[in-house]
């Protein structure tokens, strides 16, 4: 196990094989109205995502709320049919697959989910719940089964007498932990974390993390962690992608992001990560004060989706569709869709100010230290 | 003060350590209703009576026999006047009196207790089964089964029952088993539409998805994880419409569709005593399986009423006094209300 740059969570580099390929991934959900319910717009939730994933990597993806984290784990997962688009799963086309055939599949994918509250049934005992993986995929005594949820449940760090419980009876951390063995019963090589960590406390979210952490040395895990803060992304992953409104602005490496984001929004996420300690503030840390909000997935703007509140936008941005694409100067991996990516030093604060007619938003404000 | 409070915990905990565990053990879905129900008082009368009707009719024979009366035995001698009149409570042995044919009141209600349990509790679980299959499939794959499924509930329910019953048991002659299907076929579509809105908030909860993510079957996923959190909804709606099919049976033998004399029924022990005008003069054998329609009908309502409240604290209603709430079970109702208060209690 070599210690990237992303910290103990890489492992991958020296693998060739992609575990997962998104090729151009599309979901758009239909909206229904009028008399007859005829769809007549669409969410377009995912719009032509394309990445890829070796084994023992832990890609971030990153994003504001209702950007299409979310939809795009569940396209990854086979839980929702793709509108158009492939997804390769250890070379096999999952997007084609009927539900039964995708059956096999699901023993090596796995999912965690964001609400330790909502994904488990809360009529349901725990030990029940946990044995679900055996029950569906494999025919064991039910001695054998309940060996095992133990060895699960002692394994994520809970106490395995409590195996006749129900949720109720746990803490938020505990039913996350619950959630992960149920993930992990089965020996995955990819489990998607959709925010795992976001409902729960700090301290328990350090503790779910190093779980996490543990977990893919000792089963050799691939992750896909979606999550919303930028910190715990940083903690956890060696590779970032960063979505907006349906699409990936920028994806690669995640500290080479960190330190060198090209993309506006990529720049201005960064900008709002609190930092406590006043001695680790560089000068470049400048709060960029995004105007607007997110506009509606339903009617993206033109071109580049983050032109009306891009503070470097210009007249191009609103026609051309920028490609994610290595800009100059940038190492292998780090792609970014921009037609004026960020350089470094550049005061992307000021600019927006000086911009702020062209765009037509509001004024920005920027917060100095 | 914290200090001592923290002093009394610590002694607890070295007193007795199991029953702390116990006491933690003990928080499941289940227990924590019961002890919810527990504190209700009017429920706990109600599941009392409730209890009390269910082994009087197991013990049917042995009680009459106890009694010294046959439910059908015609006590001519004793049990009528001179003049034909039926004996007073109390009078010759009739606990309750006797009917204008002599025979024992009170046997016959012990009785017909069977007939209406048998009749109410059967018809509710056949209409619980056939709803809750029919509301799974309905509510969890929706669109076109969904819509045929509906209609054919609504068009059930928009049936005239009672028409309907006659027209059946003129076809096939009146027995228990029939009565029992023909009432459960008519009262399954209420159980059958609640399913079926229940599990369409159910199918979206993030453990479906868990389960689908699992790889679980279409019927997996109804039957072992959406099912589970029917039953709280199915326990409080059986409640409350058992007393709606005793009252139907009593409606049907009273019509003379149901059980048939001299089998002893609730509504057949009615429909006899109401024939003539001899209830004016004796009203006892009128008015006792009137009560005891009535007290069964309210016992059931009142039980259904606090096991709503137990499983589903959310809507709490402890604020309302006991009296109204025997006022509120009072109020005629066709069908059983739903168990989700669309009446805003506030």
């Amino acid at each position: 196990m070599t210690v990237g740059p992303g910290g103990v969570f890489s492992r991958a580099e020296g693998t060739d094989e992609f575990l997962l390929e998104a090729d151009d991934v599309v979901k758009h959900f239909p909206v229904r109205g009028g008399a007859f319910g005829r769809s007549h717009a669409a969410v377009k939730a995912v719009d032509g995502v394309s990445f890829s994933l070796r084994a023992g990597e832990t890609l971030g993806l990153v994003g504001e709320s209702g950007c299409g984290k979310s939809t795009l784990a569940r396209l990854i997962t086979g839980l929702h049919p793709v509108t158009s688009g492939h997804v390769r799963f250890k070379g096999q086309d999952i997007t084609s697959l009927q539900r039964r055939q995708l059956r096999p599949l699901r023993r090596s994918m796995q999912m965690v989910f964001q609400d330790p509250y909502g994904s488990l049934n809360p009529r349901r005992r725990v030990g029940s719940i946990l044995s679900d993986p055996f029950s569906v995929h494999e025919h064991l005594s039910r001695a054998e089964v309940r060996r095992r949820v133990q060895e699960l449940m002692a394994r994520v760090g809970l106490s395995p007498e409590h195996y006749n419980r129900f949720p109720s009876e746990f803490s938020g951390g505990q039913r996350q932990r619950i959630g992960i063995a149920r993930a992990l019963a089965l020996r995955p090589s990819l489990i998607v974390c959709d925010e795992p960590v976001s409902a729960l406390d700090v301290s328990i979210q350090a503790q779910i993390l190093n779980l996490l952490e543990d977990l893919q040395a000792e089963f050799m895990l691939t992750y896909i962690f979606i999550a919303h803060d930028l910190s715990v992304v940083r903690h956890v992953s060696n590779r970032l992608a960063v979505m907006y409104l349906g699409k990936l602005v920028e994806t690669g490496p995640t500290e080479e992001i960190y330190l060198n984001s090209r993309h506006p929004y990529t720049a201005s996420l960064l900008s709002a990560v609190p930092v406590a300690d006043r001695a680790f503030r560089s000068e470049r840390r400048e709060r960029i004060i995004l105007t607007g909000d997110v506009p509606s997935p339903v009617d993206p703007p033109s071109g580049c989706r983050f032109h009306p509140r891009c503070p470097k936008a210009q007249a191009v941005c609103a026609v051309q569709e920028p490609a994610l694409e290595r800009k100059s100067g940038d190492p292998d991996g780090h792609l970014t869709a921009c037609h004026f990516p960020v350089v470094a030093g550049e005061a992307l604060a000021n600019a927006s100010r000086e911009t702020a007619g062209v765009t037509g938003s509001g004024p920005a404000e920027a917060v100095h230290p | 003060m914290s200090a001592l409070r923290a002093d009394e915990l610590e002694i607890v905990e070295e007193k007795d350590p199991e029953l702390n565990e116990q006491q933690f053990e003990s928080r499941t879905p289940w227990r924590l209703a019961w002890r919810r129900l527990k504190k209700d008082r009017v429920a706990m009368v109600s599941l009392g009576f409730i209890v009390l009707l269910i082994l009087v009719s197991l013990f049917a024979p042995l009680l009459t026999a106890l009694i010294g009366h046959g439910p059908n035995t015609q006590y001519t001698t004793r049990g009528l006047s001179l003049s034909g009149i039926p004996v007073g409570p109390g009078h010759n042995g009739f606990l309750l009196g006797t009917d204008d044919q002599g025979r024992d009141v009170l046997s016959r209600i012990i009785y017909g207790s069977r007939i209406s349990l048998e009749v109410g509790i059967g018809a509710t679980f056949l209409a619980l089964l056939l709803g809750v299959v029919v509301g799974l499939f309905a509510g969890y794959y929706g669109g076109f089964l969904d819509s045929v499924l509906g209609r054919f509930m609504d068009i059930l329910l928009s049936f005239p029952i009672l028409l309907l019953a006659i027209a059946i048991v003129a076809r096939f002659g009146p027995s228990l088993g029939l009565l029992i299907v023909v009432i459960s076929l008519f009262s399954w579509p209420y159980i059958g539409r609640l399913v079926r809105g229940q599990v369409i908030s159910l199918r979206e909860r993030e453990f479906v998805e868990a389960a689908r993510a699992l790889g679980a079957s279409d019927l997996r996923i109804m039957f072992v994880e959406i099912a589970p959190n029917l039953v709280a909804l199915a326990v409080i709606y059986a409640t409350l419409l058992i007393p709606v099919n005793i009252v139907l049976e009593a409606t049907l033998s009273f019509l003379g569709l149901g059980v048939q004399p001299p089998t002893a029924s609730w509504g057949n022990m009615i429909a006899e005593a109401q024939t003539g005008d001899l209830f004016t003069v004796a009203w006892w054998f009128l008015v006792f399986p009137c009560v005891a329609l009535v007290l069964t009908t309210l016992a059931f309502n009142l039980l259904g009423d606090g096991l709503r409240d137990a499983l589903d604290p959310r809507y709490g209603r402890s604020h309302i006094s006991p009296a109204k709430r025997v006022r509120r079970a009072f109020r005629v109702r066709r069908t059983p209300p739903a168990p989700e208060p669309a009446e805003a209690k506030a």
